[in-house]
């Protein structure tokens, strides 16, 4: 399905404290697709993913939504740019003080007039969307770690939005629960025609759903393009990544001296 | 030497960077009584909280305080046959002085220390973030209706102390050491006055102020200075907020005192 990149990201730098976690960072995220932004652990896919939803200010670079940069946005912009994104954190970020169906009811109750016996419906269909309709009057604290992220899940869809990111919606997860989540997001990309951003470093998922790969090593764009051309790459890293081997890079054991004696 | 300096000088650069951030903190929640979410159930939720489940312990703290101080009343009056004065001297104290302060030293670190732990859970849990992502206004939704709340709560919480403790001055003065009952009420009726049941509001509408400023931005900001997040984070928050919220109630009741006096 060709279309037109709904985000663009150019140029991206990211520094924390002090330290460059993102260097250069430059690729596009077409609507109505999945990409999915993969990469070893602390590549910078979760800090990338933080300045795709506004949580973390562009300092150096762009990202441009519908040709816009998020960087400027007012507060206004930036509220409605949110209405329009729906967002599952790592391990769910779910209110403990709330049931699932309250919830998944907040954002509802904050943005429409519905009428409760709405919200209500409307929350089990979600629930229902993730497996979990039987839950709904369970607490955070009563459900297992995939289900949080199932019910963070539902509770990101609740508005039903036009961008849905999902920072490593498997991990964790038994391989029939990571595959039914799977299944899910490629329904609502074929069935909504939402546009779907997953960060992950689980290969098999990512090669399965992604019309897109954005793979980093190190803060920087390794290869990027359809899951096939990735594959065909003959980039060492991304080798190395794809057929799971080892970092063997040997120790300068001068160096090693030289850092463990280094008060700095 | 210069290492020295330069700590120093980052030093007051945070604590200038905090105290400005503290302020714009204030004006957002304030900006969120405007601005939906509603915050009727919300509130009461809170007042719940904050008011309610600290009746007990107020009531137990002011009955002893007014206890104590009947008793040291008692015996320091005797000493100049003025028994007849401790209605007027237990009333004095707590209307003006211990209702406010106890009770504000008391919901400070009941209430207010967990809910520096609560804001602190959902910040290290990006529950904080996800109301962000929600394009819900985490200072309308979650900061505003606690102020409300404190607000309502505290000055309730003071009457009831000085209550109490008037009562408690009563049962040690009257009927454990046979100071007249109708000298005891006479004491209090005509020593206090309107301005002395202002002053006690006052100070504790500006203790709620302090309180729940101070619990709420600790816990809102809590691993943000260190950019880490997780339990050691809200602990240091949850004994921040209780310590700086306790100096800031006795300081800012002698300022009170000497302006109001």
């Amino acid at each position: 399905m060709p279309s037109a990149d709904l985000i663009e990201v150019r140029g991206l730098k990211s520094f924390y404290r002090g330290r460059q976690v993102l260097f250069d960072v430059t690729f596009g995220i077409p609507s109505h697709q999945v990409t999915v932004i993969m990469g070893a652990s602390g590549c910078g896919k979760t800090t990338l993913l933080r300045h795709l939803i506004g949580l973390k200010c562009t300092g150096q670079g762009q990202i441009l939504v519908d040709g816009e940069d998020l960087g400027s946005f007012s507060e206004g912009l930036l509220k409605s740019y949110r209405r329009r994104i729906g967002v599952l954190f790592q391990g769910g970020a779910l209110f403990n003080s709330m049931s699932l169906r309250e919830n998944i009811a907040v954002p509802l109750k904050v943005h429409t007039k519905l009428a409760d016996e709405t919200i209500r419906i409307m929350t089990v269909m979600k629930l229902n969307m993730v497996g979990l309709s039987d839950f709904s009057e369970f607490m955070p604290s009563q459900l297992s770690g995939g289900m949080r992220k199932r019910a963070g899940l539902a509770r990101a869809l609740a508005m039903d939005p036009e961008i849905l990111f999902v920072d490593e919606p498997s991990s964790g997860l038994d391989p029939i629960t990571a595959a039914g989540l799977d299944r899910l997001l490629l329904d609502l990309r074929e069935t909504l025609g939402m546009t779907v951003v997953v960060v992950t470093h689980e290969l098999e998922s990512a090669f399965k759903i992604a019309d897109r790969i954005v793979m980093m090593d190190k803060g920087r764009v390794m290869a990027l393009g359809a899951p096939d051309e990735v594959r065909r790459s003959t980039d060492e890293r991304v080798l190395q990544f794809l057929n799971r081997e080892a970092d063997t890079h040997m120790i300068n054991i001068d160096s090693y001296y030289e850092s463990l004696l280094d008060k700095e | 030497m210069v290492q020295l300096i330069r700590s120093l000088g980052a030093y007051g650069m945070r604590e200038i960077l905090s105290v400005g951030r503290m302020g714009i903190f204030f004006l957002y929640t304030m900006r969120g009584m405007f601005v939906a979410p509603g915050k009727f159930w919300p509130v009461v939720k809170h007042i719940e909280f904050i008011g309610t489940k600290s009746i007990f312990v107020i009531g137990f703290t002011a009955a002893f305080s007014g206890m104590v101080l009947g008793l040291q009343g008692y015996y320091t009056l005797s000493k100049f046959a003025s028994e007849g004065l401790l209605g007027s001297a237990v009333a004095l104290t707590l209307i003006r002085e211990l209702g406010p302060v106890l009770t504000a030293l008391m919901v400070s670190g009941r209430a207010g220390s967990a809910i520096t732990a609560e804001i602190g859970i959902m910040r290290i849990e990006e529950q904080i973030d996800a109301l962000d992502c929600m394009a819900i206004d985490p200072y309308a939704y979650m900061i505003t209706p606690r102020f409300i709340a404190c607000l309502i709560a505290l000055p309730l919480l003071t009457a009831f102390c000085d209550v109490v403790g008037i009562f408690g001055g009563y049962a040690i003065g009257v009927d454990l050491l046979g100071v007249s009952a109708g000298a005891f009420w006479d004491g209090v009726y005509s020593s206090v006055v309107w301005k002395d049941v202002y002053m006690g509001i006052i100070k504790s509408a500006v203790f709620s102020v302090l309180i729940i400023w101070i619990c709420t931005y600790k816990g809102f900001y809590s691993g943000v200075d260190e950019g880490s997040f997780g339990p050691e984070q809200v602990s240091r928050a949850t004994t921040d907020a209780v310590v700086i919220s306790s100096i800031s109630i006795l300081v800012s009741d002698y300022i009170i005192t000497s302006i109001m006096l």
